[in-house]
């Protein structure tokens, strides 16, 4: 035991004795210009737009699923919107007929007289039945 | 008491001229530590700086539960282990046969005076051992640390410690040999 202890102090005095390591010169100052650099990185770093292209793939990714999903912004409104031109044209062109057949034909401007044959129409076709 | 305690409380404040005095302070150290850890894989001064750049980031988190000297020589064992991974994975990818990576020992080569040679002796024999008892006895026996503050470092029991110390030094004895004659 004596013997592996005196091992042990000689093997532990000779790596104490290891010669300190030569640090370079100029290493302070390669450390300090390292962490300017970094801090400098980080300020261009806000005005990378590739960064930011990144960061906001999910935020634009969230709004367009709300778009898609918002009840305000179904595609009735612009199918509405679309329709207006056609009704006008339809309504010049001559036989005012009006089937009431999806919701945003409800929401046309429609003339009485359509309106008059639509029901004298429907009230028909009860009849015959 | 931790003999850096007012120069890191300044550091960490913002103070550069704080923070270049514990670099004075500790450059040494952590350059001998990134050779003997890195065994000549990697360049052991470039290892060095990104140690301090690392603790100058991270310095408000340190909160003084050990001394800085310890906190710092983590740093320095993540920094090197971090780095020998990479220089792992990219040696495995791109070479070969992985011991082209590992610089030739200067073996047969005569010493250019005694303090190179003795150096080298040194780091030659704490090669050759496993990165567990190396990083131990190196941390005891050149950094000086003591045996609490290395357990605390690497996260393992005192007795762990003294027992890859013991181990280490064992292996250490015969190839040590020439530096052990006359003492």
């Amino acid at each position: 035991m004596d013997y592996d202890d005196d091992d042990q102090r000689l093997v532990a005095s000779v790596l104490a004795s290891r010669p300190a390591a030569d640090v370079a010169p100029g290493f302070l100052a390669r450390v300090n210009a390292r962490i300017d650099a970094a801090r400098d990185e980080g300020w261009f770093g806000l005005a990378d737009f590739r960064v930011w292209t990144l960061r906001l793939v999910p935020a634009a990714a969230a709004l367009a699923l709300i778009g898609l999903l918002w009840p305000g912004t179904s595609s009735t409104a612009p199918r509405a919107a679309d329709a207006t031109p056609a009704v006008a044209a339809s309504e010049s062109a001559a036989p005012q007929r009006f089937t009431p057949s999806s919701a945003s034909d409800w929401q046309r401007d429609v003339t009485a007289n359509a309106l008059l044959e639509a029901a004298m129409h429907s009230r028909g076709e009860g009849r015959a039945r | 008491m931790d003999p850096d305690r007012e120069l890191v409380e300044a550091a960490a404040a913002g103070s550069r001229d704080a923070f270049d005095e514990l670099v004075r302070r500790h450059q040494a150290a952590i350059v001998s530590l990134a050779q003997v850890l890195t065994s000549g894989r990697g360049d052991p001064d470039d290892l060095a700086q990104e140690v301090f750049v690392r603790a100058w980031r991270s310095l408000r988190t340190f909160r003084g539960e050990s001394l800085f000297r310890t906190w710092l020589h983590r740093v320095a064992i993540n920094v090197v282990r971090t780095s020998q991974a990479k220089r792992g994975l990219w040696t495995r990818l791109f070479t070969s046969d992985s011991q082209d990576s590992v610089p030739e020992r200067a073996s047969g080569e005569e010493p250019l005076d005694a303090v190179l040679a003795r150096r080298q002796v040194i780091d030659r024999a704490l090669a050759t051992l496993p990165e567990e008892l190396r990083v131990a006895v190196t941390l005891r026996d050149l950094q000086g640390l003591d045996y609490k503050e290395i357990a605390d470092l690497i996260g393992v029991p005192v007795g762990t410690v003294e027992s890859r110390i013991f181990r280490a030094r064992q292996k250490l004895k015969p190839l040590l040999a020439p530096l052990l004659k006359g003492r």
